[in-house]
């Protein structure tokens, strides 16, 4: 039995749902500190409005299965934040996803946000690309995609590797505008030097928040910071009474 | 009533419950009767995930077959993709474990996917290298000149040239001392964003599926 991911588990569950019965509908709304990854999506898809154009979102290579799940959900929120802007400004988004799990799930994000605008005849499912099972080779598409069609800025959010690189240089070729969030410590290292607007780690998560302001996005965000501090405590508690015992020799 | 029906009953049966349970069946792998209906769950799961496989092609076939039909823009690409998806899939539709069928695999993995994808990460170190120069280029501060420092440490550190042990030193110290404090600090940050992202999904106060 795996004890201390149950405990974890159970602990971060008892502090989100406390909460969002909390903080969930009562209450000033909590602060997110500004992210420039997010901030600057929304106008450029004003940008992308004006110049004719599209923004490009590559969600990464992984799926609704396996262990890049939940950083493809997060890559999500980014869409959906982004799609009813996007619509409204009759510029939609041009995605790429390069795992056919979440195909689906991005199609319907962006019929949603056309049928919430009373515009689902102009819905377009080819705005959705699927394209290629493998890392490199998704990355080699999703970066073919950004210089041939009308792009105007690139966003990266979701599950990359090193090969994120091919993107980030099709997209500096054009000249295009840059934003991307990951949190696998090679995408990082990859996107550093290429994009000043990065959301790093954990940041990813931040998304929603970052971009629709909403309390459910906002109150789990505290709960992740109150996680965070808990933790930071037991290991320093825990470093401090190693430290301890070495030096008495207990 | 009818909110609480359509609203919460197909989240809770088709999506906590089931969560649950694998969930549960991993952590307590001690228990039969939840390892088994965590299987047959996950089985569930991967069935649903090739048929989304179906609806990928199907999608690849629209994006590329539309192009190649109305002559757009990059159709002769479309066309050299739609092709070689067919002659990927000859082998497969060829009896099995035949001597054709084996060699058509054997060429195609061994001589044509591999031999790509290879070329493809090669691809990797000249995209790095041009994004390192343009950090210097458009980012010329103290950062961006300390980041490439670190980097051509820690590469060079990595090669066997003589007289450049001592690098391996400073390497092995910048990996394992702030490199790795680095990675645990942003990993941890990394961790509790997924923990609470699918307990979002679990208790359904995150639905990408639906917006009901």
């Amino acid at each position: 039995m795996n004890v201390g991911a149950i405990l974890l588990l159970t602990l971060s569950g008892l502090v989100l749902v406390a909460m969002l019965i909390l903080r969930g509908k009562k209450g000033p709304s909590p602060c997110v500190r500004p992210l420039p990854a997010f901030q600057d999506l929304r106008a450029q898809a004003g940008y992308a409005a004006e110049s004719g154009g599209a923004i490009h979102i590559a969600l990464g290579s992984g799926g609704l299965h396996g262990e890049d799940a939940v950083t493809s959900l997060a890559g999500l929120q980014v869409v959906e934040a982004l799609a009813d802007a996007a619509v409204s400004y009759s510029a939609p988004p041009i995605i790429t996803v390069g795992d056919p799990t979440l195909l689906p799930l991005a199609q319907d994000i962006l019929r949603r946000a056309y049928e919430r605008r009373g515009l689902a005849e102009l819905y377009d499912p080819g705005r959705v690309r699927f394209v290629a099972p493998s890392p490199v080779a998704y990355a080699a598409g999703a970066a073919y995609v950004a210089t041939t069609e009308n792009v105007t800025a690139n966003m990266m959010a979701g599950a990359f590797g090193a090969e994120v690189s091919l993107i980030t240089d099709a997209g500096a070729r054009r000249d295009l505008s840059q934003l991307a969030a990951a949190a696998a410590p090679r995408a990082i290292g990859a996107l550093y030097p290429a994009i000043s607007r990065l959301a790093v780690g954990e940041e990813l998560y931040a998304a929603g928040a970052q971009m629709t302001g909403e309390r459910r996005y906002l109150v789990s965000l505290v709960a992740q910071d109150i996680l965070r501090v808990i933790l930071v405590l037991i290991i320093l508690g825990a470093a401090g009474l190693a430290f301890l015992s070495n030096w008495q020799g207990w | 009533m009818s909110s609480l029906v359509k609203r919460w009953i197909p989240v809770l049966l088709f999506g906590t419950l089931p969560g649950l349970v694998v969930l549960a069946g991993y952590l307590i792998p001690t228990s039969q009767t939840l390892t088994y209906f965590r299987d047959c769950l996950v089985e569930w799961a991967v069935i649903v995930a090739g048929f989304a496989f179906f609806l990928g092609m199907f999608n690849v076939l629209r994006i590329h077959g539309g192009r190649v039909a109305h002559l757009r823009k990059g159709w002769l690409c479309s066309l050299v993709l739609l092709l070689a998806a067919l002659a990927a899939w000859v082998p497969s539709v060829l009896p099995a474990s035949t001597t054709i069928q084996k060699t058509l695999d054997h060429v195609t993995f061994d001589y044509v996917i591999s031999p790509l994808g290879a070329s493809l990460a090669a691809l990797l170190v000249f995209t790095l290298a041009l994004a390192a120069f343009r950090l210097l280029r458009a980012r010329g501060s103290a950062r961006g000149v300390f980041f490439l420092l670190v980097v051509a440490v820690t590469l060079l550190g990595s090669t066997p040239l003589a007289n450049l042990e001592w690098l391996a030193d400073i390497r092995d110290w910048v990996v394992n001392v702030p490199g790795m404090a680095g990675m645990r600090g942003l990993l941890l940050g990394v961790a509790l964003g997924t923990v609470i992202t699918a307990l979002r999904v679990f208790v359904a106060s995150e639905r990408p599926h639906s917006e009901l």
